[in-house]
């Protein structure tokens, strides 16, 4: 994943120096994880591409007047879920949508087994751990591990506090926590205790 | 019982916002619970994406999908300025359906975005799968679509003129929405299929030395250089690639095979009752009838994404049949070395051996 100074910096070229190659970039340092978030609202993969390339057209057209923006990466977060939660609207004419109708399947993480010890049944205990969440604690969880952002910057994406972060991420470790120990075995927990 | 603050610091770690003084507590609870160093462990590597994870291909293909829309939406801006963003896409949407003002479009368009390409490339819509995963779509004419793992299918955002005409690149099953006025056209590398309106499947992945047409109903016509067969209901035809692939540039000589390589016409392959090894896929099955192994390894490795390599040659030449529809690629392998006919091993880079 690309850092988030990097993106930051790609963003001022955009808006200051119109530089086009900092502004594909951008879209590639971002595309996966903003079309996640966007399917995870709309329940589209399909629409949620279309919705991320709107976000970024309209960046690439009111650039001049975004150099401004404190924190880009979380200002592109907040116009995915405003135009996907509008999106959904006109779509399905839902007269109340909130962050709460989510589908957790498409923000699904999981450890990756290529790259460590964890066989494919504890694998499987993690993700059914984290499915056994309230759906905005799945959320909070993916946005911190897999997108990297900041307790400050969920806490503004979703407007809640960055305490309510902490305490519903504190939550979701212990959960997942819990699905790893299950499964170890007395042997590793030593191996892990000498090293 | 560990206390929950080891839960909060764990967090904490995982987002890198621990303070340095928090760093101490937690590194003394981890002496005191070794167990949590490992979960500590599992937590700090990175993870991945369970559905749709962007390699750095797909992500590089939907960049050029998004420079497309871009530039069709500053073309049109360029014609008619309108400032509201929520609006492109419905401004796309019309523009599309007026052939006379994309013309004009494109051609404005030019000196707006540097980075341009060819006018007739913007309005293509590109659909691409990956090892180990299909997915379906439903074109602009209500025609739809199935795309097999590894494939890639090129179409309009809008058919116009006389044909409706998509690209196949691997393996696709057309629902074709029926519209005698406008004939249906799938162009792959070996051949072209003309038709009315059916439903059939066509299998031309370019690493293949054979190029398959299987029809389900209706009628088509597959037309070659110099030769149009035309399929009844349950037959399939099988054209050789070879001569395309050998000749080096096959990427370039579409449709162009000399009338020397062998096709074949046959019948569908019926696994069980009703599953056709031919479109299995659609209903997410797997399913194939006596084939070798080596050609089994090759559809498991299409169906899971997974690299599957022989140890023992020898192996390459057993043949098996089967049906296959949740279960995962060990299930798979497991019941197919119930034949005791070979082992398979999973080695630390996650390349399966069989021997």
């Amino acid at each position: 994943m690309m850092n988030e100074e990097a993106l930051h910096q790609y963003f001022r070229q955009v808006c200051d120096d119109n530089d086009q190659d900092a502004y594909n970039e951008l879209y590639k340092g971002l595309c996966s994880r903003l079309i996640h978030f966007s399917a995870a609202i709309t329940g589209s993969w399909h629409l949620a591409e279309e919705i991320v390339s709107d976000v970024f057209i309209m960046l690439w057209r009111k650039r001049a007047q975004l150099a401004g923006v404190a924190n880009p990466v979380v200002y592109l977060y907040v116009c995915t879920r405003n135009q996907s939660v509008n999106a959904l609207r006109q779509q399905r004419r839902h007269q109340h949508m909130s962050l709460d109708h989510l589908d957790t399947e498409a923000f699904a993480i999981s450890p990756d087994t290529e790259q460590n010890m964890l066989s494919a049944e504890v694998t499987q205990k993690i993700e059914s751990a984290i499915r056994s969440l309230p759906t905005r604690c799945q959320l909070i969880f993916r946005l911190v591990k897999q997108d990297g952002l900041k307790y400050k910057e969920v806490g503004e994406l979703l407007q809640i506090s960055p305490k309510t972060v902490d305490a519903q991420l504190a939550i979701a470790v212990k959960k997942i926590a819990e699905a790893i120990r299950l499964d170890m075995t007395a042997d590793t927990a030593q191996s892990y205790l000498f090293r | 019982m560990m206390h929950d603050k080891i839960w909060n610091l764990l967090a904490k770690k995982m987002a890198d916002q621990l303070p340095p003084e928090e760093e101490t507590e937690l590194e003394r609870l981890l002496q005191q619970h070794p167990d949590a160093s490992y979960i500590k462990e599992v937590l700090m590597q990175p993870w991945k994406d369970k559905h749709k994870p962007f390699t750095p291909e797909e992500t590089e293909l939907a960049l050029q999908r998004h420079q497309e829309r871009l530039q069709a939406a500053m073309e049109h801006e360029e014609e008619e300025p309108e400032p509201e963003t929520g609006r492109v896409r419905r401004m796309i949407l019309r523009i599309s359906g007026v052939a006379a003002a994309l013309a004009l479009a494109f051609y404005i368009g030019y000196a707006v975005w540097p980075q341009r390409r060819v006018s007739a490339e913007a309005a293509l819509q590109q659909m691409v799968t990956r090892q180990g995963s299909r997915s379906q779509i439903k074109l602009p004419d209500g025609t739809s679509v199935w795309l097999n793992a590894g494939s890639q299918l090129d179409y309009p955002k809008q058919f116009t003129g006389q044909y409706r005409e998509v690209t196949l690149l691997g393996e696709a099953f057309f629902d074709v929405a029926q519209d005698a006025e406008h004939p249906f056209i799938v162009k792959t590398k070996t051949f072209s299929i003309r038709v009315l309106g059916t439903t059939f499947n066509v299998r031309a992945y370019p690493q293949e030395e054979n190029a398959v047409t299987s029809l389900v109903s209706g009628v088509v016509e597959v037309v070659m250089d110099k030769n149009t067969v035309r399929l009844m209901p349950n037959e399939k035809l099988s054209i050789s690639t070879l001569q395309t692939m050998s000749s080096g540039e096959a990427a370039e000589n579409a449709g162009s095979i000399s009338a020397a390589a062998p096709v074949v016409k046959s019948t569908l392959t019926e696994v069980t009752d009703s599953v056709m090894a031919e479109t299995a896929w659609v209903q997410n099955k797997l399913a194939f009838k006596k084939q070798p192994l080596e050609k089994v390894a090759v559809m498991l490795e299409q169906w899971y994404g997974a690299d599957i390599r022989f140890k023992d040659e020898a192996k390459k030449q057993l043949y098996f049949s089967g049906v296959f529809e949740e279960e995962d690629l060990s299930d798979v392998l497991r019941a197919l070395e119930l034949t005791g006919s070979f082992h398979f091993k999973k080695d630390a880079e996650g390349v399966i051996w069989i021997e």
